[in-house]
């Protein structure tokens, strides 16, 4: 009530300094419009940003503008800048436009066209996506300006979780215009140097690759009941589908399933499977199948296929049949030999998840001819380089760290208060 | 040492958290405190010692089947619960983490080393567990926190003080928030090293990046000098709603077409 009394007696006009959230939000809002009306005249087109050198001068410029006007502009609207109010309307709009995000799909070409044009079908490349982040951008600059000078030890962490974030997100969206992303395909014994873009250009690179092996590493087939009239495996969520191991007995529905035999590598002749490692060979099992109640036996070969071979099946009867799933990768691999020069080379090999960094560019597994399968002799690449990494790497570490502060000392002093009666 | 063994270490793990937890639970005074902590902390051990015995006996580093995965999300969500625990008493929240731990190591004692076959090539990397137990984690402590937020409202609806209330749930969404970050940044590190880009705003991504941004909202608000603590609740009461949607609500949404984070 006191407080409510303070406020009525010294009610401040609107727009009077000092700010408070009215003025904050209608700033926000006012931003989010703007940057509507823009992507709406410019048709949707969205924003590109500026590469090297133009964005380290921005970056370099901004740090020090924050610092200038900290130090030298005593205007009410710097103080404003640094407050709390700023930073919550502006953390709210960005989230606000996330959420519409959130709910509309991007990237997809059905959409009603008003929102193409204001350009929240494609947010994160979009002018009112930029101006809110930059806004928010500038508000935590001012804030983490003023908390930094004069800099004391009980600052850092606030230091720590607000430059970290700055830096990350400064980093990663103005480095991304210098980030390359490109494509090679490489075949197996040629040498390459040419990669490209997603738009097709083409880039020589400072070195060439060629491919010595691709190889696909497969996880064991499995083996399933299959509906004869739809052709789908017929497996509940959860069910566990059959590993092909030798000699094991499984029961399904009404039948007991031997696996007699299991050859991981084989072609069909006119006596049946048989061991090869023949392109387009297949891993072939020879099932045993008995009903349980009638005691009838059904037994023959079943074989997932290949881009040479039909599957085959075991019919048990008119409904059901055994069908094997096509085995699902576990791991595929190139060894790549990366030529500096005609006698400077190195060997390689990379797989996803592991990519192999080669002067400064990370040369990553991407894809491979999937219709061939295993015996893909081709293996596409991709090819990324990224100067900012370090920088963004440098924030995201400062928030880690700031991170395992705020868990180690939570907002209050530790009491008596933690002890909860939920 | 094989998975043979493992039952012994299953029992004797799950035996001694309860046993600790019991302790902890019932005694009055702090005189067991110190038999609770040798309790946990051998519970941890046991299980410790299975997981590189194994990696000795096989040879090569436990982290390539399901299984052996979870051995290591029991052990680090087992050892963050306690850590948690010795800093802000939160008992409940070390339950939590026990019971999460037992559920994963008895999921393995009733699957033994089955289910590796499934793990899909983008799985297979160092990020996976510490991306995955960071979430489970900060989850947990927001949803505690609006149970927490819910409790005030509560009070304030009968007017009465909710002072203590808000601190705590202060308290929780610092840690909470703090684990969700670690979530995000893990997961941005995991997907530079991996694909080559930090963040792709899948709608997970995309969902998870809002709820964050809602708990640093109540966290600023909870700042400024013009605070409400009406408004702070409802803050935390909305939170949650995004962190639900973000959590189970994913697969219903339209934006939701293509999604890594999505496994059907
Ligand atoms: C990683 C994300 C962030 C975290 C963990 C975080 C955390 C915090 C914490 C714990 C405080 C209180 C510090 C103290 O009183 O010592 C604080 C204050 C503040 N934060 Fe943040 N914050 C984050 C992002 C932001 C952003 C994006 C903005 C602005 C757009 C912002 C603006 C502010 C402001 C203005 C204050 C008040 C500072 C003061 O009054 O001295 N923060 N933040």
């Amino acid at each position: 009530m006191e407080q409510r009394f303070k406020s009525i007696s010294q009610k401040r006009r609107f727009w009077q300094f000092p700010w408070g959230y009215k003025e904050s939000f209608l700033i926000s809002f006012g931003i989010l419009i703007s940057g509507f009306i823009i992507e709406y005249i410019s048709d949707g087109k969205g924003i590109s940003l500026p590469g090297w050198p133009i964005n380290l001068i921005f970056i370099l410029f901004f740090i020090v503008y924050f610092v200038f006007v900290y130090k030298y502009v005593k205007h009410p609207i710097v103080k404003w800048f640094s407050s709390t109010q700023a930073a919550i309307s502006s953390i709210s709009v960005l989230t606000f436009l996330i959420l519409l995000m959130g709910f509309i799909p991007q990237e997809n070409q059905n959409v009603m066209p008003f929102i193409r044009k204001i350009g929240l079908s494609h947010v994160t490349g979009s002018m009112p996506y930029f101006l809110c982040s930059f806004y928010l951008l500038v508000i935590l600059g001012f804030t983490i300006v003023r908390r930094f000078l004069p800099f004391t030890i009980k600052n850092f962490a606030f230091f720590l979780n607000h430059a970290g974030l700055w830096i990350v997100v400064v980093a990663a969206s103005l480095g991304s215009a210098d980030l390359w992303r490109l494509n090679m395909q490489l075949v197996e014994n040629k040498t390459n140097f040419v990669a490209y873009d997603t738009q097709r250009n083409p880039f020589k690179m400072p070195f060439a690759l060629k491919l010595l092996n691709f190889s696909i590493e497969e996880y064991p087939p499995n083996i399933a009941l299959m509906d004869n009239k739809s052709g789908s495996l017929k497996i509940k969520k959860g069910d566990k589908l059959i590993d092909v191991i030798k000699d094991t007995i499984t029961r399904i529905e009404n039948w007991e399933i031997v696996i007699d035999k299991y050859i991981e590598s084989a072609i069909k002749d006119s006596a049946g499977y048989n061991t090869s490692s023949h392109v387009g060979a297949v891993p072939a099992v020879y099932l045993i199948a008995k009903n349980i109640q009638t005691k009838k036996i059904k037994d023959g070969w079943v074989t997932c296929g290949s881009f040479l071979m039909t599957p085959e099946f075991l019919m048990l009867n008119d409904e059901y049949s055994v069908a094997m799933t096509i085995p699902r990768p576990k791991k595929f691999s190139s060894e790549i030999r990366v030529f500096n020069s005609i006698e400077d080379f190195t060997d390689i090999v990379i797989e996803v998840n592991k990519p192999v960094k080669v002067c400064g560019w990370n040369i990553y597994q991407s894809g491979y001819n999937e219709k061939m399968g295993k015996w893909s002799n081709m293996s596409i690449v991709e090819l990324v380089r990224d100067p900012w990494l370090p920088v963004v790497y440098t924030g995201i570490f400062m928030m880690l760290a700031g991170a395992v502060y705020l868990v180690w000392m939570g907002r209050w002093e530790r009491q008596k208060l933690m002890r909860l009666k939920l | 040492m094989t998975w043979l063994n493992y039952p012994f270490f299953v029992f004797l793990t799950s035996g001694l958290w309860i046993a600790g937890l019991l302790i902890l639970l019932f005694s009055k005074t702090s005189k067991f405190r110190i038999v609770s902590d040798i309790l946990l902390i051998c519970g941890v051990l046991s299980l410790l010692y299975f997981t590189v015995a194994l990696w000795i006996n096989l040879e090569r580093p436990t982290f390539r089947t399901l299984a052996e995965t979870r051995l290591w999300y029991a052990i680090f969500i087992s050892v963050i619960g306690i850590i948690l625990f010795y800093r802000w008493k939160l008992i409940w929240m070390l339950g939590y983490c026990l019971f999460m731990s037992i559920l994963f190591i008895f999921i393995n004692y009733l699957n033994p080393d089955t289910f590796d076959k499934t793990l899909m090539p983008a799985l297979q990397s160092p990020w996976f567990i510490p991306h995955v137990i960071v979430y489970i984690i900060g989850y947990a402590f927001l949803a505690v926190s609006s149970l927490i937020g819910i409790k005030g409202l509560y009070l304030l609806s009968k007017s009465k003080s909710v002072e203590k209330t808000i601190k705590l749930a202060d308290n929780i969404v610092y840690i909470g928030f703090s684990f969700l970050t670690f979530g995000l940044l893990f997961g941005a590190l995991w997907a530079k090293e991996a694909w080559g880009h930090y963040w792709t705003w899948d709608p997970k991504e995309t969902w998870s990046f809002l709820t964050w941004m809602v708990y640093l909202l109540f966290i600023h608000f909870r700042i400024s000098k013009k605070k409400n603590i009406r408004s702070s609740l409802w803050i935390l009461a909305i939170a949650f709603v995004v962190l639900l949607i973000c959590w189970f609500g994913i697969n219903y949404l339209p934006s939701t077409q293509t999604s890594v984070h999505i496994y059907s």
